[in-house]
């Protein structure tokens, strides 16, 4: 009887699994997406970009996958059995690049093509796709700033963490933008650490509002640095006075959007990469190769920028970012 | 008639027809592909490091007295990140590429050493529960090698040599997968047939016994701690040469898919019982299983639900002493504190 129940549970379940293989034996052409981990909102967005890009190729077998927790080695042993199923690309958000290294060399090796994403210091990838040029993105984010501030007074700039390649070059973009074109803004804290944590970023807004009363805008880095610093200008009762702006989530600043504590944030929307992965991924598939200058036909992917990677491959950069400010945040479900 | 030979262990026959059972049904459903010699050499190549955790799991949980080894991953990415460091300031890789290797796994299977000796210490002169010493360490372990590396991966330096324990094969068969089945074996054979593994099932069935059976407790949990910081460092070995790199937080989620592969293979968490070859079973049906699912580009959360399904069918299958066992009320509880609850009589 034992015997019976687990049959039939188990039938079940091949049953299920085997309706899943039905529907994607149609086509042998396969392009996986693998994410860093599944079911947030962020990677969520982007398997929005993948089944638009499925739905628009009916030729081609495009599905999202990645491990069910953050781990790297969970995100490995996927990308290895996505080699032994002999997929015709991979298309991978790394969690940490230099771990996945000698499993993406195999799958290139085998003749699987290779496309990561937010990895410009992956060696063993074909293709690296950036949303966009980090200093510029960050003189983008300065100039919405100078605008707000009427192109003076004394402003502040607080980073995540100075070890963050990244959010270091967005830093350097705003001072750099600001120095160039505004010598009435006068940048009186740069780069204070923020340890990516809101609270922290709270702390050191409120200090730095403490020491400079008559501070006038703010320039934020990580996506947490926004909400310390919203929460602090609220408390100060500042709104209003102060401008804000920093990358930042939808879902996240919104309160203070509304508020008018933040005036405005910049991302760059997952669901545009997640598309532009699988469409670089299928040129490469069809043996064509991304020229400078191209146009992928996305939203800010329409004049990329290519150049030589740290490996091989090449790094192609958008101008994928978002603007996004009270009036539009709510498009962006994530 | 249940009690014939053949059917003796209900643990072992549950595991082997699900290890059969999965493998014919995933064969069928991926079209042969899942017996194809590279989906094959890709499961042997990631079954080793999750194995390795899960026998440390298992030997301690078999010492009785809430045994536990959590400090294993923070234990193997620690390794494996000394051993990346140090050795390009003692051997050139260049040059000698073997000995390299050789001094490589020699520090690393100190560093598993020397870790698991501290748990032993800990636990049997400190009398610390295994479970809030080894949560310390594991806290250590993982907080030095955030110190060490700065929070970023460290890049272990390619040698062949090197890189083949993780990623080459030896007769088909991935050099890590023979690593596992040698450990296997080899701890199969101390458990069962020397003196030191009678003491161990002894200690943990009963340690007021083996105590006065004059088994030199302290002893017997240090070279036991000891042993699981091996397995722990071999692992570290082969995720540091598999990926040529060692991150602080790599594999954090693998600590409590061991813990399931051990209790799935039918340890008491009680202490006294074990089988290895029960705990072999368990890893290679989980890892048929997540493997058929990225066959299949089912979602890892399905996966999650069948590990899950098959840890109670597993439990079910079992019958009610073990069950009893897993969910803490220990045989000798029992009957003090309760008579047996009569479900387990109505077979």
């Amino acid at each position: 009887m034992k015997l019976r129940k687990l049959g039939t549970a188990l039938t079940a379940i091949a049953l299920a699994a085997g309706a899943i293989a039905a529907a994607q034996a149609a086509t042998n052409e396969t392009i996986v997406t693998v994410v860093k981990v599944t079911g947030i909102n962020w990677f969520n967005r982007m398997d929005d970009g993948v089944k638009e890009f499925g739905k628009a190729n009916p030729n081609i077998n495009v599905y999202q996958t990645g491990p069910g927790r953050a781990d790297a080695a969970q995100q490995l042993k996927i990308i290895e059995d996505l080699i032994a199923k002999k997929v015709t690309a991979i298309a991978v958000v790394p969690y940490d690049p230099p771990t996945l290294e000698p499993a993406l060399k195999k799958a290139m090796d085998r003749g699987i093509k290779v496309v990561t994403h937010e990895a410009d210091n992956a060696k063993n990838t074909m293709v690296d796709i950036e949303a966009f040029d980090n200093t510029a993105y960050g003189a983008g984010l300065n100039e919405r700033l100078a605008k707000c501030m009427s192109q003076q007074g004394k402003w502040a700039v607080l980073v995540g963490s100075l070890g963050s390649r990244s959010q270091v070059q967005w830093a350097d973009g705003g001072i750099g933008n600001a120095k160039a074109k505004y010598p009435k803004m006068d940048l009186v804290e740069p780069k204070l650490e923020t340890n990516n944590d809101g609270e922290r970023a709270y702390q050191v807004a409120k200090e730095v509002l403490r020491k400079h009363p008559d501070l006038t805008g703010f320039q934020g880095s990580s996506s947490l640095d926004v909400i310390g610093i919203g929460r602090a200008v609220e408390e100060a009762g500042k709104v209003g006075k102060i401008c804000v702006y920093g990358t930042g989530l939808p879902t996240e600043a919104g309160k203070f959007l509304e508020s008018g504590a933040i005036n405005g944030i910049a991302f760059w929307d997952p669901k545009l990469a997640g598309i532009a992965m699988n469409k670089v991924a299928q040129m490469l598939v069809d043996g064509k190769t991304v020229e400078n200058g191209a146009d992928l036909g996305i939203t800010g992917y329409n004049k990329v920028t290519v150049s030589k990677g740290p490996g091989k491959g090449v790094i192609v950069r958008g101008t994928g970012w978002v603007d996004v400010d009270k009036t539009n945040y709510k498009q962006y479900p994530f | 008639m249940r009690a014939s030979k053949w059917l003796a262990d209900r643990q072992f026959n549950f595991l082997i027809g699900v290890n059969l059972l999965v493998v014919i049904v995933a064969t069928w459903l991926s079209h042969g592909q899942f017996l194809d010699i590279d989906n094959l050499q890709s499961m042997g190549g990631q079954l080793p490091e999750l194995g390795l955790l899960a026998l440390g799991i298992m030997l301690s949980m078999v010492s009785g007295n809430g045994g536990i080894d959590l400090s294993g991953v923070g234990l193997a990415n620690l390794s494996g990140m000394v051993a990346a460091m140090l050795l390009p300031h003692l051997v050139s890789a260049d040059d000698s590429p073997a000995l390299y290797t050789a001094v490589f796994v020699c520090i690393v299977v100190a560093m598993g050493l020397i870790g698991g000796f501290l748990n032993g210490v800990v636990i049997a002169k400190l009398r610390l529960t295994p479970i809030l010493c080894t949560l310390g360490t594991q806290l250590l372990f993982t907080g030095i090698a955030v110190v060490l590396s700065n929070g970023a991966s460290v890049r272990v330096e390619y040698v062949d040599p090197l890189s083949n324990i993780g990623n080459g094969t030896f007769l088909q068969v991935p050099i890590s997968l023979w690593i596992f089945i040698a450990a296997v074996v080899l701890l199969g054979w101390v458990l069962k047939r020397t003196p030191f593994g009678l003491r161990l099932y002894l200690m943990g069935t009963n340690p007021k016994a083996a105590f006065y059976a004059g088994i030199p407790r302290a002893r017997m949990l240090i070279v036991t701690y000891g042993m699981c910081g091996v397995l722990a460092s071999l692992a570290g070995l082969i995720s540091a040469t598999h990926t040529s790199s060692a991150k602080w937080d790599y594999g954090n989620s693998y600590l409590l898919i061991a813990i399931l592969i051990a209790v799935m293979g039918g340890v008491n968490p009680a202490g006294g019982y074990g089988r290895i070859v029960c705990v072999f079973l368990a890893a290679t049906v989980l890892q048929f299983l997540s493997s058929l699912f990225n066959l299949l580009g089912v979602s890892q959360f399905f996966g999650d639900c069948a590990w899950g399904f098959l840890l109670l069918a597993s439990l079910a299958f079992a019958g009610g002493e073990r069950v009893r066992a897993i969910f803490g009320i220990g045989g000798a509880t029992l009957k003090t504190k309760a008579p047996p609850p009569p479900a387990s009589t109505g077979r």
